[in-house]
């Protein structure tokens, strides 16, 4: 579709100006200054290379003037709206890097050890960040046609990949979460707005999901949750929320759950549960949980979309002034080894 | 190459005999005032008393008074037929135009010292009558011919031009020089030299420096035919520098092939005019 197109739309900047382009013609009409008179041609020896030569000059002369006719002409595609249907979404993945991110999820088969016995077996669990990281990769590998984008945070948001389609971008930055250790804190409000303000000036492409995985949450005031609502209703984002949930931690379907009605993450997802946009939380206690949630993600945004997408004028004259170039130095090339005069 | 100071002249004298009843310079077949004893002649036959041989009169057997006849010497008219066709503009120094005129002056002197009338013919595509000269004897008058063969300019040259010019002074026993430098065709050239048949003809053939040596640099050379306008370019290199040389040595067999066939023997004039070797041309010629 888009070679159709490119062929069909070419337009001149200032197409008045190809009244030059007879100029072209100049080089084979007149005659070469540069040639020195001889009595009689018939008595030379033909010489096949050197005729080549000579058309080779003319040839030259004459695209060298042509091409840069046209560049001032100034050739390009126009700007065009071309109708698109996006299949993708852009996913934004907002990695929780903080240090309880390095502590190790449950073992598969928690739920059936002695409670006594629960705390010596939480170490055999794969660790939250690995985890995490691994399904994340092969969450992006699977999906060719979404655009996503990358950013951890802890204290602060880190933006590892702006937008993009190239799918091993994304997973070198999502492994590049297993540098080092992570941070002690998490502020999740700071990270949220950062991730919906990245959407801002993005011609909207299909669903936009900001993909939260965490462990933790936090408590926003109330200026910071405004903030949030705003900026995900103006750009039409969906926040899906993968809780990876320690031991102690709360449990969010469970919300009775005693002596846990004030904390963090409980907080965080009775805010997530006003907004307007919609929401989904998933709870990943083990691997499998995890891996249960990003599969739902990726079936749920698989939803095809139409959208005019606008294309910048493009500009082909620096490719003729190129060609102007390149022909310009052949002949200077050519008058160097030019015998100027006899002997 | 002889310096360019002073006039200069050559001298020739023409190795067969000519007819002419004007005494000159040229053994002729005319009888009159000469060194060149013919025969006796009776007193009463050749009424000239100056010359009565008494010792062959005693030795005649009738008693007659004999007179010696002598041969006179004769003087021939000089024709130059020039070619001033637009190949002759060309020259890497001097234009062969100006050596030709430089030769039209050093034969008006030669031929004034000797006393031989000049005339001058001119072609380039047909006969071009602005430059013609009849023959005359006097003494100024190749300075005058070389004055117009300098400034003049010329079409593409052709042998039909020279067959015209040459039809005029068919018949004629006269020393013709052609001065060209034979940059046609050179089918008509047999026809031409025939017509003049009676006249001593000294085909000049005037070839620049540059036109038989190719030159030394490597590189392109762009070139502009001088009488059709027509441009090539050559890429200068040893290979067609051999071919260069091969195809000059090829003109030079085909004229020298047209020539001996009548028993004309071409001078060859390349980049200076050599006045010594117009004298040692003739010289061999008539030995």
């Amino acid at each position: 579709m888009m070679a159709a197109l490119s062929m069909e739309s070419f337009e001149f900047a200032h197409p008045w100006l190809l009244l030059l382009a007879p100029l072209a013609v100049l080089p084979l009409l007149r005659r070469r200054r540069d040639a020195l008179t001889f009595s009689w041609l018939a008595w030379l020896p033909p010489d096949p290379w050197g005729r080549a030569a000579g058309f080779l000059w003319r040839a030259l002369a004459v695209l060298a003037i042509a091409s840069i006719v046209l560049a001032l002409a100034g050739p390009g595609r126009p700007e065009v709206q071309v109708p698109r249907t996006g299949y993708g979404a852009e996913i934004l993945v907002l990695i929780d890097r903080s240090r309880s991110m390095d502590t190790r999820m449950l073992p598969s088969d928690w739920r059936s050890i002695d409670p006594l016995n629960r705390l010596y077996h939480l170490g055999r669990g794969p660790q939250k960040a690995l985890v995490a990281r691994e399904l994340l990769t092969e969450f992006v590998r699977e999906r060719p046609d979404d655009r996503f984008a990358v950013m951890f945070f802890s204290t602060r948001p880190i933006e590892v990949v702006p937008f993009t389609e190239r799918a091993d971008v994304v997973q070198a930055g999502v492994a590049a979460g297993g540098v080092g250790r992570g941070l002690s804190d998490t502020a999740v409000g700071r990270a949220l707005i950062a991730a919906a303000e990245k959407f801002n000036d993005r011609a909207y492409s299909g669903s936009r999901i900001i993909l939260l995985v965490s462990d933790g949450g936090g408590h926003l005031d109330d200026r910071t949750q405004r903030r949030i609502a705003a900026a995900l209703e103006r750009n039409r984002i969906a926040l899906y929320w993968i809780y990876l949930r320690s031991y102690n931690s709360p449990q969010l379907s469970n919300p009775e759950d005693v002596g846990n009605e004030m904390s963090p993450e409980l907080a965080l997802h009775r805010f997530f549960q006003t907004l307007r946009t919609p929401y989904r939380v998933y709870e990943a206690e083990m691997e499998e949980d995890f891996a249960r949630a990003v599969a739902d993600v990726g079936r749920q945004q698989n939803f095809p979309l139409d959208y005019f997408e606008t294309l910048p004028r493009k500009d082909y004259s620096l490719h003729c002034i190129a060609a102007a170039a390149l022909c310009c130095a052949l002949l200077l090339a050519y008058r160097l080894a030019t015998l100027r005069r006899w002997s | 190459m002889t310096q360019m100071s002073g006039p200069q002249e050559f001298h020739y004298r023409l190795p067969r005999r000519v007819r002419g009843w004007r005494p000159g310079f040229h053994p002729g077949s005319d009888v009159g005032a000469g060194q060149e004893f013919v025969a006796h002649q009776r007193l009463f036959d050749w009424p000239d008393p100056r010359r009565l041989d008494l010792r062959a009169s005693l030795q005649n057997l009738h008693g007659d008074w004999l007179v010696r006849v002598h041969r006179q010497r004769a003087s021939v008219t000089v024709y130059a037929i020039v070619d001033v066709s637009a190949s002759m503009q060309f020259g890497a120094r001097a234009s062969k135009l100006h050596l030709a005129a430089d030769f039209v002056e050093a034969l008006g002197r030669s031929a004034g010292q000797i006393g031989d009338a000049l005339g001058m013919l001119a072609f380039d595509a047909a006969e071009r009558h602005d430059l013609f000269v009849p023959a005359s004897l006097s003494r100024g008058i190749g300075t005058v011919m070389g004055g117009m063969l300098r400034d003049c300019a010329g079409a593409a040259g052709s042998v039909r031009g020279l067959q015209e010019t040459a039809l005029r002074l068919s018949g004629r026993s006269a020393l013709v020089f052609i001065v060209s430098d034979f940059h046609w065709s050179l089918e008509g050239l047999g026809a031409v030299l025939d017509l003049l048949a009676q006249a001593y003809v000294v085909p000049i053939i005037l070839w620049d420096r540059a036109e038989i040596r190719p030159p030394d640099a490597n590189g392109l050379l762009a070139v502009r035919d001088a009488e059709s306008g027509a441009q090539r370019t050559l890429w200068m290199r040893p290979g067609l520098r051999e071919r260069w040389a091969a195809a000059v040595e090829r003109r030079r067999d085909a004229l020298e092939r047209i020539c001996q066939a009548r028993e004309i023997r071409p001078f060859y004039l390349d980049g200076a005019l050599d006045c010594d070797a117009l004298s040692q041309y003739f010289l061999e010629a008539s030995a």
